[in-house]
């Protein structure tokens, strides 16, 4: 009997025949005399789990410029090397005590180096896994694959290991892992028992920073200053959500990452800027008639803030997609709060949710 | 001329009366929904229409729903209860106090102590259940949900509501001669050939055809030979009817065109199909199904399959007919106050742990298939439409089966007593590894005219399929004594359903 697919023909095994053998995994090889062998799924881990990982994107061709900047590297590399070694040596002839200590500190720097650049390295790529893993996360929402989304949950409660905020939400993903939850809806169910946490976190780390450049902005009394004192709190505010969200950057990898928070910042700024116009205008007007300077700072904490909600897209593990992504005009009504009316105006939790959800 | 004249008119009478009773019907229940419309602005409700034909699982699916919003079970997927937006839920009064109370109590009982599924639903009931929750802006709320449990050979009833007695009665004759039912409509089809459509009308002869008609269909359903396109449906569970006038009618064979002879046993069968259709058929649907906001449609894919190629037809013509009767489409201020739509229906293959789970998407495409066409007209109307695997209850767990080089992702139950597979019969105390066989992946393999695959029903012996009916599980208890009913996406079809009315 041929059928168009691959078919088998249904079977039932009495789990009290003689011939039936039950067990718990299936590493134990059936004795001979069992013909039949069952392994009960405790959990999905019993099936193999593969990760694709050709959704990664392709490594870009090697180009010119990077060859200059590798060869050029070399080069102040080696300069520098023959440099340390002519100095040791000229230690040497000099004294020899003088000499042993040269040695010890060039070796010291060395070593130090070499930890450094591991270091940057690793931080390097926990930052591409974190990017992959939203990545692939906001495919199963649209493909609903249940292995892989059971795979891209293990990866996820790895990175937030040590993240002690997140022992009861780790606890109860673990337990659900064992049923049966489709790829997207369990990518949701991550999202809301891992991220929750964070997400407020975030906000509060975000607002927190546009208040301080608010107030630094209204007071300070030069330009530089301001300034420079933008360009540092926004990026503490990308080192410090970067550790929040299990990023752990180091220099290299907070500098790249600044960068793509400042390239996606561009890309989006245009829609962002339509949706919370009004509320600029409006702020900014109000802000302004009060004082030239009070303006100016409400403007420049709007940036700061606006820089923070770019860099939450750049370093949250998941997209968001069960969660209300946190927006502009909620946190800046937060700030606003706390910068205009002092205590008598503080907004409570539930009208910021309020006007979130209003938008 | 003037004979002729008058005999269109007379054709065309029962169609404008048609018009006028659909007219008055539309006016009552836009007079209604308008009433309705002003309670529910102070008090949210949602009216879930839960529909399946019989042994989809509509018992067992209620009584677990209930089950996990009040008692409060493992609903990971369904936000506001695993958030804990959910302050409690608990049945209230039903808004009926003519229709009996769905008994909840008496069904969670069945399930856990004496681990018996539901007996099959013989009557309407209705259940009132209100949850009491905090919107994410944070406010209290209450939704109302009311439900609605209703034996499912009366859905069968819903598609009569267009057809003509004419219409039905060759319909019903037609399928009635084809293969498998035509050796179960034998003696019924004897008898129909001694009537005489024009003769004088007699009551015994009613009688007896109705009797015989009735036989027949009971057979059909018994048998698996089909487990749907029986229409009517209160012949096979009459409820309070039975024996009166309204259930006393059958298919004539009917060779000429026009009005039946006043006086015939024509005109009398189709005075009582008619009857039959505005006492039992317009009511039902009027009072239960013309005003839902929310539909699941339970469909027993399985036991289609296993019945064989047949089965599966009938089932895809009764589902895209039932889901006709249905208005669908999104919701507007307009449509809010005259007309009640459906914005969001869940297909659901129910029975899904009677499968590994790697094969649940199978299934799902299957069930899509076999809908597609109802499921492209709600969604073009604007209704949001999802189609899921689902067991309200599961009662088995899965494993892997090793044989030689083998391995058969298999389930395992206890299956119920006298289920057979393979020549083995089951006490219904024995536990068993269960492999039911390869769902395809592409669902028109099992619709091929060419290459049936063999159904229990015609091959006993070596049917491709075997989804063995397990009894409920043994259930583990929470801290608090209470049963945890195990489920599979049962919380995934709440999400659907009801999660958007929630935030």
């Amino acid at each position: 009997m041929s059928k168009g697919w691959k078919h088998r023909p249904p079977a039932a095994f009495r789990l009290d025949h003689g011939q039936v053998i039950v067990g718990k995994t299936r590493k134990t090889r059936p004795p001979s005399d069992h013909p039949v062998q069952i392994v009960q799924d405790a959990e999905f881990e019993a099936l193999a789990i593969t990760i694709d990982d050709s959704a990664r994107s392709s490594r870009r061709g090697a180009r010119w410029g990077v060859l200059f900047w590798i060869a050029l590297g070399g080069l102040l590399l080696l300069a520098m090397g023959l440099a340390i070694t002519g100095l040791i040596t000229d230690l040497f002839a000099r004294n020899q005590e003088l000499g042993w200590i040269g040695l010890a500190l060039a070796i010291l720097a060395a070593v130090s180096l070499i930890i450094i650049c591991v270091r940057e390295i690793i931080g390097l790529m926990r930052l591409a896994t974190v990017e992959n893993l939203r990545e692939r996360a906001a495919e199963m929402i649209v493909g609903d694959n249940r292995v892989e989304a059971r795979a891209l949950v293990h990866e996820l409660l790895h990175l937030t290991r040590k993240m002690p905020r997140l022992a009861r939400g780790r606890a109860t993903l673990e337990g659900h892992l064992a049923e049966i939850i489709d790829g997207s809806d369990m990518v949701r169910l991550a999202e809301r028992e891992l991220m929750t946490p964070l997400d407020q976190q975030a906000r509060k780390l975000i607002s927190a920073a546009a208040t301080r450049v608010s107030v630094v902005t209204a007071l300070s009394p030069r330009a530089v200053i301001d300034l420079l004192f933008v360009f540092g709190t926004a990026l503490s505010l990308v080192r410090r959500l970067a550790f929040l969200y299990g990023v752990r950057p180091g220099t290299l990898s907070l500098a790249r990452l600044t960068r793509h928070v400042v390239v996606h910042l561009a890309m989006t700024g245009g829609l962002a800027t339509s949706d919370s116009l009004i509320q600029q205008l409006l702020g900014h007007g109000v802000a302004a008639k009060l004082s030239a300077r009070l303006g100016e700072g409400v403007l420049n904490g709007l940036l700061t803030a606006r820089f923070g909600l770019a860099a939450i897209d750049i370093i949250r593990p998941l997209p968001f997609a069960a969660l209300p992504r946190p927006t502009l005009g909620d946190l800046m009504s937060e700030v606003l709060g706390s910068f205009g009316g002092g205590e008598e105006r503080q907004p409570s939790r539930e009208s910021n949710l309020a006007s979130a959800e209003a938008q | 001329m003037s004979r002729a004249a008058g005999k269109a008119s007379l054709v065309y009478r029962p169609i404008r009366n048609l018009v006028v009773a659909e007219f008055i019907e539309e006016i009552r229940l836009a007079a209604r929904a308008l009433a309705e419309f002003g309670v529910h602005l102070f008090n949210p409700t949602i009216r879930l229409g839960v529909t399946g034909l019989s042994r989809a699982g509509k018992t067992v699916f209620i009584t677990a729903l209930v089950h996990g919003l009040v008692r409060g079970g493992r609903f990971p997927v369904f936000e506001a209860l695993a958030t804990g937006r959910i302050a409690r839920a608990y049945l209230a009064p039903q808004a009926d106090d003519a229709v009996s109370r769905f008994d909840y109590e008496n069904h969670i009982n069945a399930l856990v102590d004496k681990r018996s599924w539901p007996t099959s639903t013989r009557q309407i009931s209705e259940l009132r259940l209100v949850i009491e929750y905090q919107s994410l802006s944070g406010y209290q709320h209450t939704l109302t949900l009311d439900i609605v449990d209703y034996p499912g050979e009366w859905l069968l009833d819903l598609p009569l509501l267009t057809k003509t007695y004419e219409i039905w009665a060759s319909e019903s004759l037609r399928l009635s001669r084809q293969r498998p039912r035509a050796d179960l409509a034998k003696d019924w089809h004897a008898h129909l050939a001694t009537l005489d459509p024009e003769g004088m009308e007699d009551e015994q002869q009613a009688l007896t055809a109705a009797r015989l008609f009735t036989e027949y269909l009971r057979a059909c359903r018994d048998n698996n030979y089909a487990i749907s396109l029986l229409p009517p449906g209160r012949f096979l569970m009459p409820g309070d009817l039975a024996n009166t006038p309204a259930l006393t009618f059958a298919p004539l064979e009917l060779s000429t065109e026009g009005p039946p002879p006043a006086g015939s046993l024509w005109a009398m069968m189709r005075r009582r199909y008619e009857s039959y259709r505005s006492v039992v058929v317009r009511p039902f649907f009027r009072d239960h199904f013309a005003r839902l906001d929310r539909q699941i449609v339970l469909v027993d894919t399985l036991a289609a399959i296993n019945a064989g190629p047949d089965a599966l037809l009938d089932l895809e013509q009764e589902l895209g007919q039932v889901l006709d009767c249905f208005q669908t489409g999104r919701k507007t201020i307009l449509s809010a106050l005259l007309r009640p739509r459906i914005d969001r229906i869940l297909l659901a293959a129910t029975k899904a742990d009677h499968l590994h789970h790697t094969s649940h998407d199978r299934l799902e495409t299957i069930l899509k298939h076999l809908t597609q066409r109802a499921t492209a007209q709600a969604e073009l109307a604007g209704a949001q439409v999802d189609v899921v695997a689902l067991a309200a209850i599961r009662a088995t767990r899965e494993a892997m089966v090793r044989r030689g080089r083998q391995e058969l992702p298999c389930v395992l139950g206890v299956p119920i007593a006298g289920e057979t597979i393979a020549g083995e019969i089951f006490d219904g105390e024995t536990e068993a590894a269960i492999f039911p066989g390869d769902l395809p992946d592409d669902p028109t393999d099992l619709l091929r005219s060419d290459n049936r695959f063999h159904g229990s029903v015609t091959f006993p012996q070596n049917a491709d399929f075997r989804f063995l009916r397990v009894r409920p599980p043994v259930l583990e208890f929470t801290e608090k004594g209470v049963p945890a009913l195990p489920h599979i996406r049962l919380d995934r079809a709440l999400q659907f359903l009801i999660g958007d009315r929630l935030v």
